[in-house]
């Protein structure tokens, strides 16, 4: 499974990082090419594919592919905030 | 889908005129509000365009006529909308949309006295201006045609359609209170002797397909695509590429003003249309249009009853101004006196203008209600005529 | 393992399927709600199986459109200010077979657009839109709007707003619209299906959605560069219909109201008529 931030996309909001149940993200010390801090799926290992970032991307910068099964439950108590 | 012409002689207003016109051009949209001296050719159009399956809607007000029959023509129809001086100023800036993105309809402009809402019921001439320099920004070029009567009124109404998609445009039929509701005869021919121009298609594939021409902004039967027909169109009320993407470079501005005032300036020759009468020998020519043409002529018969070598001249499509043939003229005799239902003096300033000093120009301007009486126009060319 | 910040080849599946690439990334800034409204859209047009063939999206100006303009890949149509249920009507009646998306904006449907906003409700013209209401002018610089709370501060109303918003969908319901909602830009499940039963409603479906403008209702409004703080303000303020019975008047003042207010569908709308009209009067 593999998460992959498009770099040219992201404009550094910071949902990703705020939106994941699991903590999966932080911010890095990259930047893009228009100068916004990305950020980084540093504990993808954690990533129960509730595809949480992807949708709170406004940008679509945020590709995230399922492998596993969806964890029924946990994401939709999230969304439904 | 019927073809909505039917031939036979006819004893209607001008603005019914207009609506057969526009039917027998295949108009199957229509929206307009009701507005004093045009709400006939609405009536009319409410009453006839269900019978040949097209859409007619009274809308909330101009700004939604204008806007719905951008959106109507963006859909597929031939589309107009009608009104009169008041409400064509608040058509302007949608006016815009059509102008910018090359859209085909007709806007009808029935003039009446103004300024403001002025006398609602009776005629002016105070929209030649308006309608072409009146859409914010400027960098286009307006086609306007004028009728003189009620046959006019349905021929140049086709006429209007048909300039508007060959030139992809917002076309205007300019005309006024008297021509709008004088009730004399009107012919329509069998459909087999009209001419229309049907919308046309582009030939190539989306990808090679080119919807805004701006490098090469002469021409002209540029192809339309619509909404649904697989070309991804983009339509935008800003400055745009010829994709249709928005742009603020000044290459593209420059290229799109170019394109909007070239493609009507290099193709003057197709919007030449002018009437003249006895100016094969005339010292003196009487300039007006509209429903002001006929007392002018008139005005003119007086005189060569009298022995004076008067002419007559009107421009028919008043915009592009025919400054050429009004060159003409202006060389042949010693003055010319325009005649208009305006006291500020507009088509006088187009004659001035195009004539380049080498003829006097007067002007008889009055505020309107009343077209020119013909004794009132000859008294003037009697006074005048030396 | 993660693979994080791979090459421009990979796009988000529904970018590569429906928007345009060279159109990409869209100009929001950061943190503004837009995109995730558009994301919402996406799903529920996938959802449904519309494509770009047979769908039209119809913008105005403003946010709400000068970001969705040209980036869906069938056609766009963009109207004047204020003018685009007017440009619609245009377009859905000479096209009743097509289906139109209609992005607009507080201004752009509330302000100068009211007027056709409330007849094109009143037609019944089967089109969905949606409102971005996001409480401010942004893009012509944080003026207010008719949306904006009271007190708000914006370049406009440096003292504070002294008018109240206003209430679209409720005037939504009153002009006759077939299908009336609300939710948040995060609010992604219940948007999308409010969008899909929108669509599939006939009628006009008026979905407005709460969303989070960081650059102007942020920096003037509540002070505060974080777009996760405009999210937060906009939750604070909104309740669902079931939570607003159990609180007093008070305690709702200020508050938006979350959920679908109106589903007539049976209300025939225009185009529905003026077909009938036409089978009545066409001759031929």
């Amino acid at each position: 499974m593999a998460i992959t931030i498009i770099k040219d996309f992201c404009k550094g909001c910071g949902f990703c990082i705020a939106n994941c149940p699991k903590k999966v993200y932080e911010v890095s010390n990259e930047m893009s090419k228009k100068g916004y801090r990305l950020p980084s799926p540093v504990r993808v290992e954690d990533c129960i594919e509730c595809g949480l970032c992807d949708l709170h991307c406004p940008d679509f910068a945020i590709v995230v592919e399922k492998t596993k099964k969806k964890e029924k439950g946990k994401a939709k108590g999230k969304e439904a905030r | 889908m019927p073809s909505g012409v039917k031939p036979g002689r006819y004893f209607v207003q001008g603005d019914e005129a207009i609506a057969e016109g526009a039917i027998a051009a295949g108009c199957r949209f229509f929206a307009g509000y009701p507005i004093t001296p045009s709400s006939e050719a609405s009536e009319t159009m409410a009453r006839r365009l269900p019978e040949v399956g097209g859409v007619c809607l009274q809308m909330e007000d101009e700004l939604a006529s204008i806007h719905s029959v951008g959106g109507a023509a963006v859909g597929g129809l031939k589309a107009m909308t009608i009104s009169s001086g008041p409400g064509i100023s608040l058509k302007l800036e949608g006016l815009g949309w059509g102008i910018k993105n090359e859209i085909p309809y007709v806007v009808v402009d029935i003039q009446r006295a103004g300024p403001s809402n002025g006398v609602a019921t009776r005629v002016g001439q105070g929209d030649l201006y308006t309608v072409r320099y009146g859409s914010a920004g400027g960098n286009h070029c307006t086609i306007a045609l004028s009728p003189k009567s009620t046959q006019e009124a349905f021929d140049l109404t086709i006429e209007c359609f048909n300039f508007s998609e060959i030139f992809r445009c917002p076309v205007f039929l300019l005309s006024d209170e008297t021509v709008g509701h004088t009730r004399e005869l009107l012919v329509i021919p069998e459909e087999s002797e009209l001419k229309v121009v049907k919308r046309i298609k582009p030939t190539v594939s989306p990808e090679q397909f080119v919807m805004y021409p701006l490098d090469t902004p002469g021409v002209i039967n540029h192809p339309f695509p619509n909404i649904g027909e697989g070309y991804g169109i983009c339509v935008s009320p800003y400055t745009h590429t010829s994709k249709g993407y928005a742009s603020t470079a000044q290459e593209i501005q420059e290229k799109m003003a170019k394109r909007l005032v070239y493609k009507v300036t290099e193709n003057l020759d197709k919007l030449l249309r002018v009437e003249k009468q006895k100016m094969e020998d005339a010292e003196f020519a009487v300039v007006a249009y509209g429903g002001n043409a006929r007392p002018a002529i008139a005005a003119m018969e007086m005189a060569r009853e009298r022995g004076m070598r008067v002419g007559f001249f009107r421009p028919i499509i008043v915009w592009p101004f025919p400054d050429g043939e009004v060159l003409k003229v202006a060389e042949k005799v010693k003055a010319i006196l325009v005649c208009e239902l305006n006291i500020d003096g507009q088509l006088v300033r187009e004659v001035a203008r195009a004539a380049k000093g080498k003829a006097k120009v007067y002007h008889l301007g009055s505020g309107g209600v009343e077209p020119h009486l013909p004794a009132q126009i000859f008294s003037e060319v009697r006074r005048l005529y030396k | 393992m993660s693979a994080a910040g791979q090459t421009l080849k990979l796009l988000h599946p529904l970018v590569e399927k429906y928007l345009r690439k060279e159109r990409m990334p869209h100009m929001a800034c950061s943190g503004c709600g837009i995109g995730q409204v558009v994301h919402s859209t996406l799903l529920a047009i996938d959802d449904l199986g519309l494509t770009p063939q047979d769908t039209v999206w119809v913008q105005g100006v403003g946010c709400s459109s000068r970001i969705t303009y040209s980036t869906w890949v069938g056609d766009n149509v963009d109207a004047h200010h204020g003018r685009i249920f007017a440009v619609a009507t245009g377009l859905k009646m000479a096209r009743p077979d097509m289906n139109f998306i209609l992005f607009t904006g507080d201004g752009d449907c509330g302000a100068i657009g009211g007027n056709h906003f409330i007849h094109a409700c009143r037609r019944n013209l089967d089109v969905t839109a949606i409102l971005f209401n996001n409480g401010i002018y942004g893009m012509t610089g944080g003026q207010v709007a008719p949306t904006s709370p009271v007190g708000a501060v914006t370049t406009t109303t440096p003292y504070g707003n002294i008018e109240d918003p206003f209430d679209m969908c409720q005037m939504a319901v009153a002009a006759g619209a077939s299908y009336v909602a609300r939710w948040r830009s995060t609010d992604f499940k219940p948007l999308v299906a409010s969008i899909k039963k929108g669509i599939q409603t006939k009628g006009l479906a008026f979905i407005e959605v709460l969303l989070q403008c960081p650059t102007n209702f942020g920096r003037y409004v509540l002070k505060t560069s974080s777009p996760l703080e405009v999210v937060k303000w906009i939750k604070e303020h909104s309740v669902t219909q079931k939570e607003a019975e159990k609180l007093s008047k008070d305690d709702l003042a200020g508050k938006y109201l979350l959920g679908e207010f109106v589903h007539r569908p049976e209300r025939r709308g225009i185009v529905e008529r003026y077909q009938e009209l036409l089978k009545q009067h066409q001759k031929e």
